[in-house]
């Protein structure tokens, strides 16, 4: 058992140097950026920039996907050198989804399983590069987590499809290049076999996309009105959607796994050291260091949870239940953070103004809680895959599937 | 970066399953912990040739010098047992007690002894029920001649009823903190099973017993000592714990699929599946920060505040895996025939064994954030 990211072979060493070099060279800039999250409404123009910059960069290297093979656009490394470039990031506050925060993370891994050879080597390297921006487009109006109860139509009509429907809560406040789109190819057909999976040119006549202001951020509506899509951009087989959408799905709901930590608990702590009550630092208080060391235990789990999905995705091995797991127990946690952080900090856990404290993000940490508790499904379809993979009243368990 | 096991491991982990399911059936097991018979001293000899006993020791003294995570393997299968005896109070803390501390008689004599599982030393270390401190050292040593004599009572001691002698924790004249043999046999010396919703754990009572100067391992670095062989000795404790809650686990899931009620099978419920889900997350907390822990030690990196979470976590994931597991069970789980009545009864003893979570997670935030500035000592200098 080693869960040392740090360890390096010859080989890796070798690669840990070349790559920490670079990014002194490349990270040169970035001093003063404040990384947001992703969606967050606080995102400033500046640190976008030099994200998408940084991308780019990293894709030219073929660093972005270290593991894809070359001739997509990767770097065709291993999970070594793939962890050399995460914890490297790390020691700037980033990672690669966060560097390159489109949902191409997701979607490109899904193509490289099921796509057609051309399709492979059209699609994938722009993505794997980071040239270009992907949005998920699955929630429907009336669908919601039943993903499969999909009203958007996509008619085949000669060598297109004909695309209409409705689309929300989906991307960010950078316009799409793609729209990874999960519709209806045939309406007549049962349940689970009526899907496919469009790559959609975001530019095609009849796209229209609204804003939705929500609590995380900057959503949007997407509108499909009668869009020709030439069919060459349909990924998987007509209505074989259903069983990409399990492999999107699974590397979406936890199973793609994450090396690197959330450093709230020392952001607390440091906020706890400054500030004082009568004189005695908060950190000094009983209470608040009892709640502190829940807030880490819970954070420390979730990375422990975290490193083991990426350990079992990266060797090809994935974990029957890991991801229902982690990211129910991420949306719990988040709640009960949300709480402890009131219970230590009172208001400021609940204000962005920067001048009452100087650790950003608090508010974002609080604010996650209850507004992250339903992304890509919520809280219940977790605990529903889960007992499906475990197989609870049910003679057989349902495989994970395989994701790359 | 790599979360497998290793063949010796993976090895390790096959031959105590197995000697589980042969050694220490359910049906035998349940009744053990029904009528508190829990020392099995043909379970603990046939464990002792098979090498369990002092398994991180050098081979010099009888142990197989394993790695951490190799023993914790065995630990692990012994948990889904709950195989009950003194295989961690002896085998693993106790040994590592005498290791870290005892003169190189001692360890000669009573290491390979250990090992064998002849001797059977049992630590007794704090004196009341809910302190798990240093300052929780009340019986005191005092000198007599060339000898000194013990007087104390230890509240909470796990597996006295196997010990052959004890390892008790005292306070010395001075208010030093020192670590004693003491036989079982020895004058003045008492052993009261605790009767209640607890096993395996007795109050012992040491009133004025006569010790030889030979019988201190030491007189003053006691809880340094203690501590050393803690944090080496706890992470094997939680293991057990992990292997417990995963057998709790398995036959919770698959009670879902057999039971049957209002038609279809329990584990069709949504709310019986909740409990699973939150019985998982307790479940591999517990696996991955023990893991953690082990390799952690096995590495040589500072382990201390690791260990401390691993114990909080693990314990604390027994105990709400026996809670969620009884959610699912109801009524049948609480049947002391049912193996889930023996995990639950064992679940809130090792909650309580050598530290609560609260306890743990308190001596991890002062070893990760130690208090600088000690507000009492403000207020004693102006009352003064």
């Amino acid at each position: 058992m080693d869960f040392n990211m740090q360890a390096d072979t010859p080989e890796t060493s070798a690669f840990r140097k070349e790559v920490r070099q670079w990014l002194q060279e490349n990270m040169r800039g970035s001093e003063k950026l404040r990384w947001s999250a992703s969606w967050s409404t606080r995102e400033n123009e500046e640190e976008y920039r030099f994200r998408r910059n940084l991308a780019g960069k990293l894709g030219k290297k073929g660093w972005l996907f270290p593991m894809f093979p070359v001739e997509y656009g990767g770097a065709g490394l291993t999970i070594h050198h793939q962890t050399v470039l995460e914890t490297e990031l790390a020691e700037y506050g980033l990672s690669l989804n966060h560097v390159f925060y489109t949902i191409a993370r997701i979607v490109a891994p899904v193509i490289l399983k099921w796509g057609t050879e051309e399709q492979k080597r059209e699609f994938l390297p722009p993505m794997v590069r980071g040239e270009i921006s992907v949005w998920q487009v699955l929630t429907e109006p009336q669908g919601g987590s039943d993903v499969a109860n999909c009203q958007t139509r996509a008619i085949r009509d000669g060598d297109r499809y004909v695309v209409s429907g409705q689309k929300v809560m989906v991307g960010h406040h950078k316009p799409p290049d793609f729209l990874w789109t999960l519709v209806c190819t045939d309406p007549s057909r049962p349940r689970h076999e009526n899907l496919g999976w469009l790559h959609i040119p975001a530019n095609l006549p009849g796209i229209t996309i609204q804003p939705m202001y929500m609590m995380m951020g900057l959503k949007n509506t997407v509108f499909f009105d009668g869009v020709r899509v030439p069919a060459k951009y349909l990924v998987g087989d007509e209505n074989n959607g259903w069983r990409v959408a399990n492999t999107h799905l699974e590397l979406e709901h936890g199973g793609e796994g994450r090396v690197g930590a959330d450093p709230l608990v020392e952001r607390v702590v440091e906020y706890c050291q400054k500030t004082k009550i009568a004189g005695m630092p908060l950190m000094e208080d009983d209470q608040v260091r009892d709640t502190i060391a829940d807030m880490m235990i819970d954070l420390n789990t979730l990375r422990r949870f975290n490193q083991r999905n990426y350990w079992h995705r990266h060797t090809r091995n994935p974990h029957p239940y890991g991801g229902a797991q982690q990211r129910y127990f991420q949306r719990v946690m988040r709640l009960r953070n949300g709480e402890r952080l009131q219970r230590i900090m009172g208001c400021d856990a609940l204000v962005q103004d920067l001048s009452v404290h100087e650790v950003v993000d608090f508010e974002y940490a609080v604010r996650t809680g209850p507004g992250q508790l339903h992304g890509g499904g919520t809280l219940d379809t977790d605990r529903l895959v889960f007992a499906r993979r475990v197989g609870l009243g049910r003679p057989t368990k349902e495989k994970a599937p395989e994701t790359i | 970066m790599d979360l497998r096991l290793t063949e010796t491991q993976e090895m390790f982990k096959k031959v105590a399953a197995d000697f589980v399911r042969a050694e220490v059936p359910a049906h035998l097991m349940t009744q053990w912990y029904r009528t508190k018979e829990t020392f099995r001293p043909e379970v603990y000899r046939k464990a002792a040739s098979l090498g369990w006993l002092g398994m991180l020791l050098p081979e010099e003294y009888g142990g197989a010098e394993t790695s951490f995570t190799d023993c914790a393997t065995v630990f692990e299968e012994l948990g889904r047992g709950p195989v009950p005896g003194p295989f961690f109070a002896a085998g693993v803390l106790a040994a590592q007690i005498v290791f870290a501390g005892g003169s190189d008689e001692q360890k000669k004599s009573l290491l390979p002894a250990i090992c064998k599982g002849g001797s059977i030393p049992i630590p007794a270390i704090t004196d009341k029920a809910a302190g798990w401190g240093a300052e929780a050292v009340e019986t005191s040593l005092t000198r007599s001649g060339s000898g000194f004599i013990l007087d104390g009572s230890k509240r909470f001691v796990f597996d006295a009823e196997a010990a052959t002698g004890f390892i008790v924790a005292a306070r010395t004249e001075i208010g030093e903190i020192a670590l004693v043999l003491v036989d079982r046999a020895s004058a003045g010396l008492s052993i009261k099973p605790l009767v209640g919703f607890t096993v395996s754990a007795a109050e012992v009572t040491f009133e004025k017993v006569r010790l030889s100067g030979s019988s201190v391992i030491t007189a003053s670095s006691g809880w340094q000592v203690l501590s050393a062989a803690l944090e080496k000795s706890l992470p094997i404790l939680c293991a057990y714990q992990v292997g417990a809650c995963q057998e709790i686990f398995d036959f919770t899931a698959e009670y879902t699929r057999t039971r049957v009620v209002f038609g279809q099978p329990i584990g069709r419920f949504q709310r019986v599946q909740d409990h699973c889900v939150d019985l998982s997350v307790h479940l591999d907390a517990a696996r991955y920060a023990t893991y953690e822990a082990l390799w952690r030690l096995d590495s040589g990196l500072p382990a201390a505040a690791a260990v401390h979470e691993a114990k909080a976590i693990a314990s604390e994931g027994y105990y709400q895996a026996c809670n969620y597991a009884h959610m699912v069970f109801a009524g049948p789980g609480t049947d002391y025939g049912h193996p889930l009545m023996a995990h639950s009864v064992l679940a809130h003893t090792l909650y309580q064994y050598l530290g609560t979570p609260w306890h743990h997670k308190r001596s991890m935030m002062d070893l990760l954030y130690p208090i600088s500035w000690i507000p009492l000592a403000g207020c004693l200098a102006l009352s003064l």
